[in-house]
């Protein structure tokens, strides 16, 4: 539950205001090749586009089969929509190919980035080990000098 | 921190920290660098841009064109065959480069698997020091309880 409410603002978050600095590099300090390619997947892959899609094939279909409309410009077997088809596949594979390169641009940073917070973690885990074997030097110290004045102190009363 | 992210950040050959980015990239095999290289070039603007421009200019000299001869007229199926020829390759070529980012995710797993251990050996470290620490204030504290006051 705690979880869901600190990542679900998180999805509603718009441009330039990304925290984590690999966000900020990647969507907030993206070019515009890179803006209109990230804009490009987002709309491909979209219910929209498919909603869209799916209607324009229809209509093609029924004004170019029904008696009724006069007016038919790629009859059956739908030569030219087979164009539009391969048009859309032809630009598809490359902007995929463009979102995955982007995804995996992503991914390389983030590894960057999670290279340097790693070895800042590691230095302090060891300055963490270091100074609690310094603690348990002084007291070991302490309980060392309580020892001897012990010691001291039973000597003197005997 | 920002400032070598952000050198590095366009630039997959660039001297790269984590070793799964090391391993991927500066040690990647030849048909790997070719199948990086190839979603690269195809997953680009340049690449969309000239084949659009490819397309325009076929058309317009199968419908317009004068001085040449109107090797493909409307509607145009051998463009058709020639787009499909490239959807063709485009799929596989998205499949390898697909698989490329699913071997780099298995090797970043099993780097954090192995960076896990030793964060674990790192705790358990402090936790015997720590005890160590308490055990000894213990003493002290009996130490100080045996002494007359």
């Amino acid at each position: 539950m705690a979880a869901e409410s600190s990542v679900t603002p998180a999805r509603e978050r718009v441009a330039r205001q990304h925290k984590h600095p690999v966000n900020q590099l990647f969507h907030d300090e993206a070019t515009l090749g890179e803006r209109v390619a990230d804009k490009a997947a987002t709309g491909i892959g979209s219910w929209w586009f498919l909603g869209i899609q799916s209607v324009f094939i229809a209509f093609w279909i029924v004004l170019n089969t029904i008696e009724f409309f006069t007016h038919k410009w790629d009859v059956y077997p739908f030569i030219l929509l087979n164009l539009a088809f391969t048009i859309q596949a032809a630009f598809t594979g490359p902007v995929l190919l463009l979102s995955g390169n982007r995804q995996a641009q992503k991914d390389r940073l983030r590894l960057e980035h999670t290279a340097e917070v790693a070895e800042m973690a590691e230095k302090a885990t060891v300055e963490i080990l270091e100074e609690i074997e310094r603690n348990t030097e002084a007291t070991l110290q302490v309980l060392e000098h309580l020892k001897k004045r012990r010691t001291a102190r039973g000597g003197a009363q005997a | 921190m920002a400032h070598r992210l952000r050198r590095t950040h366009r630039n997959p050959d660039a001297d790269h920290k984590h070793p799964v980015n090391q391993a991927h990239y500066e040690e990647a095999t030849t048909g790997e660098r070719v199948a990086d290289q190839l979603a690269a070039a195809v997953g680009s603007w340049p690449f969309i841009i000239s084949q659009s421009a490819l397309m325009v200019a076929w058309v317009y000299f199968n419908v317009w064109g004068i001085f040449v001869a109107h090797w493909d007229p409307y509607p145009f199926i051998l463009l058709n065959l020639v787009l499909s020829f490239q959807a063709t390759y485009a799929g596989p070529i998205v499949l390898l480069a697909g698989n490329r980012q699913s071997q780099k995710d298995r090797i970043t797993l099993e780097h954090a698997a192995d960076e896990s251990d030793k964060g674990e050996e790192h705790i358990t470290k402090i936790l015997t020091e720590i005890r160590k620490n308490t055990e000894l204030t213990l003493q002290i504290l009996r130490e100080l309880e045996a002494e007359p006051v």
